[in-house]
């Protein structure tokens, strides 16, 4: 367990971790933000990973807090994450923010469980939880559980989740500009996940990355 | 005069059922053809079909491109060899920048030609030139295609990519649906000075008025899918005056 003091920030990007366990206890006024990137790249084939998981808890147990959660996996073959992220609002005047999307190639496996409690006295909190995830196959399967409970009622808080599969018409957009399909998904599926990559906050890694996303191809 | 494109006999359905019954058209460098026809004649078939849009089937018929076998080719394919379609409802394609998917086309059409990829340097200012010709602004280049464009933006992007890749055939699916005057002015002379003695184009409308700025060598009426008239502009005046039940076809 981490103890994040009073007004102090903690800031992590996990970056193709085999596993992330964290659990954070939030004073007032702290700053949590947290990256969890699943991108293998395709060198590490036959390697054959691999199942993940990802457990990230937070309390927010001072007023004022503020927590960032951003998880993103691009997955092939039969990867498998499971992505669970457990955030408590125990008192109030706080915000979360959770950006979390898969993109699922082959037979891959996507899992989301998002926990998300506001506790009676977390009045005027501002919560956000949102799951997007893209099927690249026909094969891979995304299972998304949100449980939120929320126990004020002076606070606002959102929660969308959707699963999808590349835009045809885009495509054919694409393609009738002499862009072959192979390019066309690859734009699509960098497109998908960049804006995930553009919250990190160290500039050379954000770069390193947006840069290698161009390099993925299916 | 030499053949750009022939139709032949071109028959094509959408879910089974069939719009084109027989198109046949022959068009040269250097000539502009417009295609009119009442709503479901087939005339976005038309431009679906030749492009290599999979949601139709063609079932039988014939389409040559300077003598190679246009159905054939893939739909990307079909765009290197030059043909390009300016969309009626262009696509929105959020998160892909203008820069990063005209680079790719460019780019696409340069190795398909045996080139080198363009370099940056030379890439922007091409962007920059032809963003001039349809007085796009500048900002252009970082926002996502077509996202959040308004509807004269939108065409004026199409035409801007045409000026971008140079086309041997050009197909305009109704540019001028949705364009106030002053957008359909400069989408039209954008169209009027990409035009070579070596391109031609097919220019798809519901109205004469584009074809005040675009002035056509043929037009042709399209109705349930097939060619019933063809003339020269003033064929499309006459249309204008007597409507589609006018022409006693």
């Amino acid at each position: 367990m981490v103890n994040i003091k009073s007004g102090e920030t903690f800031e992590r990007v996990f970056l193709n971790e085999p596993e992330v366990n964290l659990h954070i206890v939030q004073e007032a006024g702290s700053h949590v933000k947290i990256h969890v990137l699943n991108m293998p790249s395709k060198q590490a084939e036959g390697s054959n990973l691999q199942t993940i998981l990802n457990e990230i808890t937070i309390e927010q147990a001072g007023e004022g807090c503020e927590t960032e959660i951003y998880a993103l996996a691009y997955l092939h073959d039969h990867e498998s994450v499971t992505t669970e992220t457990h955030v408590t609002h125990a008192v109030g005047g706080g915000t979360s923010n959770q950006l979390v999307k898969f993109v699922l190639a082959d037979q891959s496996r996507g899992r989301f469980v998002g926990d998300l409690k506001i506790a009676p006295d977390a009045q005027k909190t501002d919560a956000h939880q949102t799951n997007r995830n893209l099927l690249l196959s026909e094969e891979a399967e995304m299972r998304t559980q949100p449980q939120l409970e929320i126990y004020a009622d002076d606070v606002k808080a959102t929660h969308g989740a959707s699963t999808g599969q590349l835009d045809e018409s885009a495509l054919f957009y694409m393609q009738q500009r002499g862009i072959d399909k192979q390019k066309a998904r690859q734009l699509l599926v960098n497109a998908f996940m960049v804006d995930v990559l553009q919250t990190i906050g160290d500039e050379e890694l954000k770069e390193r990355l947006l840069h290698s996303i161009d390099g993925v191809v299916e | 005069m030499n053949k750009l494109l022939e139709i032949k006999d071109l028959h094509a359905s959408i879910g089974g059922k069939e719009i084109l019954k027989g198109v046949n058209l022959v068009i040269n460098e250097g000539e502009v053809h417009a295609i009119m026809g009442p709503n479901g004649a087939g005339k976005s078939t038309l431009s679906a079909v030749l492009t290599g849009n999979p949601a139709y089937e063609v079932t039988s018929g014939e389409v040559y491109l300077k003598g190679q076998d246009l159905l054939a080719m893939p739909a990307e394919v079909r765009a290197l060899a030059g043909v390009f379609l300016s969309f009626q409802y262009p696509v929105e394609i959020p998160g892909v920048s203008m820069t990063n998917f005209m680079r790719a086309a460019l780019n696409a059409k340069r190795e398909y030609e045996g080139k080198e990829p363009i370099s940056p340097k030379e890439f922007l200012s091409l962007m920059r030139e032809k963003k001039k010709l349809l007085e796009l602004p500048d900002k252009l280049n970082n926002r996502s295609v077509n996202e959040g464009f308004s509807g004269g933006e939108k065409k004026k992007n199409e035409i801007f990519q045409m000026a971008m890749l140079e086309p041997c055939l050009s197909i305009l699916d109704e540019t001028d649906s949705g364009l106030d005057i002053d957008a359909l002015r400069i989408v039209a002379e954008g169209v009027n000075r990409l035009k070579t003695p070596e391109n031609a184009s097919i220019v798809i409308t519901h109205y004469q008025r584009l074809l005040d700025y675009i002035v056509p060598d043929f037009v042709h009426v399209l109705a349930d899918g097939k060619i019933v008239k063809t003339g020269d502009k003033s064929l499309a005046l006459e249309l204008e005056e007597k409507g589609y039940e006018g022409l006693n076809l």
